[in-house]
């Protein structure tokens, strides 16, 4: 085990230190570690270069020379190993590490640990002191999470089971545009392959693990689209609410307006989704009457009509 | 974008302690094992593998020179490595969206701080092949965390402004925190609640204001009376999304459920609509009919 990183070390120093493209013979004649017969040092080969673009580097191959054509060179250009931000400030570097620990309770902890070490090793001091009291977290991310970024980073479409407002699960196949994360909810938004338009997805209503389909860089993320177009426009529909005073908190939260009136209050909230609302009214019993609109305000009468039969 | 195994865990680790090392010349070993989140005895193993490696001859020369027989690390002759390791994309994703959650938290005020943040997700932007849109806003404001957090370190107690969904109210009350976790998908902060003189876990999203109290006694026992559950049983008339949700451990053959408060149990009972009525008790069951009555005879 540490004979294998201590090659890997070896490969990497190697291929970074060199200015011109080492080939397969320079590398095993000089690196230490490549001991044994051809076959199994080629294969020792192989799987050192996988091993290493895993954890993210990149070797380049190259410098064939057209009169050595069988002859393939390898190399690591410092530019592609090293962190490239530039002119970072210790203000940026509080803000980046602060970035990173954002994902410390979530599912991404080992690429929170990894990117804040990165960033101490840089060498600048942090200076939290022009900044005001800040540490979000990310809460609710899962390991679906993690194929999610795969398929943003390499542009994939993704496929999954979804959990449909019937309780049925249901296959569907994205194209990952954008994402939504709202009181401890993930949303993903893009492209739903199946219904051809734009729709948007809880995470946690994702059944099993989300699998990359077809090729990278299959899609372009539109650049003028906004995450807010996947709602219908929040001015455009209202519900008018009567609401008794001293109650119906959360409705109130979210009213756009709201006008006293004889026993009651009158208030105005966006229909951002009919069925979260009239779940919020049902919620709220005798202390939310719904005056407009009609459909929301006879779905209210007929869905406590089937509470009362339910359990009369 | 799975985790990579543990052998390759090392390697990363190998790698990123050059810089690291670099840049925190003279650092304890026991502070290095846990900067990298690991134990002296693995640390110290990184170490001796590091002193094999260097540039290919791995003469004295070439060879990383390290020093750490004295408990404290120092390194030289490795300028190859020197410079910390690019972020690969998950990274540089996962760093771009940290920053918009910092961004969605900055006062309109803090237009300096706005424009560093921009500049730097303008940088990873080239890391990224294409820049996901995003709408990101925090669970709970980082004012109110850093002071939750602060007075868990300090064992000082807080006044919190709490809005109860089950009662439909807002109110002021002291608690005695403890911790702040994630259960589920959501964020609870457990406390000793002074009002309800036991411990009680509070959703964070739904805690409106923070302040800290100055000189009251941490309470001597965490235990306190235990929330009395209600137990009620139900049947399932169509088990739709909103009831799997609701009642995640619900099934036809389990129909027993609990609740702390009678309230909630109404409520969200009611806001189902039909989709699960209760059978016990009788008395729960006659509540909720009636109340959906009163409501009815509002229209």
């Amino acid at each position: 085990m540490s004979r294998k990183n201590e090659r890997l070390v070896n490969l990497t120093i190697a291929l970074l230190a060199t200015k011109r493209y080492l080939t397969k013979n320079e590398i095993f004649r000089n690196v230490e570690g490549y001991d044994g017969n051809i076959e199994s040092i080629e294969r020792m080969f192989e799987r050192d270069k996988d091993d290493l673009r895993k954890i993210g580097i990149t070797i380049e191959v190259g410098g064939l020379d057209p009169l050595f054509d069988d002859e393939a060179g390898y190399r690591i250009r410092p530019e592609s190993y090293a962190l490239s931000l530039q002119n970072l400030t210790p203000t940026q570097i509080a803000l980046l590490s602060l970035a990173a620990q954002a994902w410390s309770d979530a599912a991404f902890n080992d690429i929170s640990e990894l990117t804040l070490r990165k960033f101490t090793s840089i060498g600048i001091e942090t200076d939290l002191s022009q900044l005001p009291i800040m540490a979000p977290k990310f809460i609710g991310a899962d390991e679906n999470l993690r194929s999610v970024f795969g398929a943003l980073t390499s542009l994939t479409a993704v496929k999954f089971e979804y959990l449909n407002s019937e309780g049925q699960n249901e296959t569907r196949s994205l194209e990952i545009y954008g994402l939504q994360a709202r009181k401890s909810h993930w949303f993903l938004i893009g492209m739903d392959l199946i219904k051809k338009e734009i729709r948007n997805f809880r995470l946690d209503r994702i059944v099993g693990g989300i699998e990359l389909t077809g090729s990278q860089n299959s899609y372009q993320i539109p650049p003028d689209f906004k995450v807010h177009s996947a709602e219908p426009e929040l001015s455009d529909h209202l519900a008018t609410l009567k609401v008794r005073p001293g109650s119906g908190y959360s409705l109130r939260r979210l009213s756009t307006s709201s006008t006293s009136a004889d026993e009651f209050d009158l208030i105005e909230v966006p229909i951002i989704s009919e069925e979260y609302l009239v779940n919020l009214i049902l919620w709220h019993g005798d202390d939310v009457i719904v005056i407009s609109p009609p459909s929301i305000r006879t779905r209210v009468i007929s869905e406590l009509q089937k509470v009362v039969a339910a359990h009369g | 974008m799975a985790k990579p195994e543990n052998s390759l865990i090392r390697t990363a680790r190998l790698l990123d302690l050059v810089p690291f090392l670099m840049t925190h010349q003279g650092v304890a070993i026991a502070e290095l094992a846990k900067s990298f989140g690991t134990s002296i005895k693995e640390i110290t193993e990184d170490l001796n593998t590091l002193w094999m490696c260097g540039l290919p001859g791995y003469t004295p020369l070439e060879l990383i020179d390290l020093e750490f027989e004295s408990g404290f690390v120092s390194i030289s002759n490795a300028e190859t490595l020197a410079t910390p390791r690019a972020l690969d994309r998950a990274e540089a994703l996962s760093i771009y969206m940290g920053l918009d959650l910092l961004h969605s938290e900055l006062a309109e005020s803090s237009t300096p701080i706005a424009a560093q943040i921009l500049e730097l997700q303008d940088q990873l932007k080239v890391l990224l092949i294409s820049t996901p849109q995003l709408d990101i806003a925090a669970n709970l404001a980082s004012e109110l965390r850093g002071l939750i957090l602060r007075a868990i370190r300090q064992r000082g107690w807080l006044e919190i402004v709490y809005h109860s969904i089950a009662n439909d109210e807002v109110s002021t009350r002291n608690v005695a925190p403890y911790e702040l976790a994630q259960v589920g998908s959501h964020e609870y902060l457990q406390a000793y609640c002074d009002k309800a003189k036991a411990v009680r876990n509070f959703r964070a999203d739904r805690i409106i204001s923070v302040t800290a109290i100055a000189d009251q006694i941490w309470p001597q026992s965490t235990q306190g009376d235990d929330e009395a559950r209600i137990i009620f049983s139900v049947q399932i008339n169509n088990l739709s999304r909103l009831v799997k949700e609701t009642f995640p451990d619900l099934t036809e053959q389990s129909p027993e459920l609990s609740g702390y408060s009678q309230n909630w149990i109404i409520r969200t009972v009611t806001s189902l609509a039909g989709e699960v009525e209760v059978t016990q008790p009788i008395s729960l069951r006659g509540e909720i009919a009636a109340q959906a009555k009163r409501a009815l005879a509002n229209y």
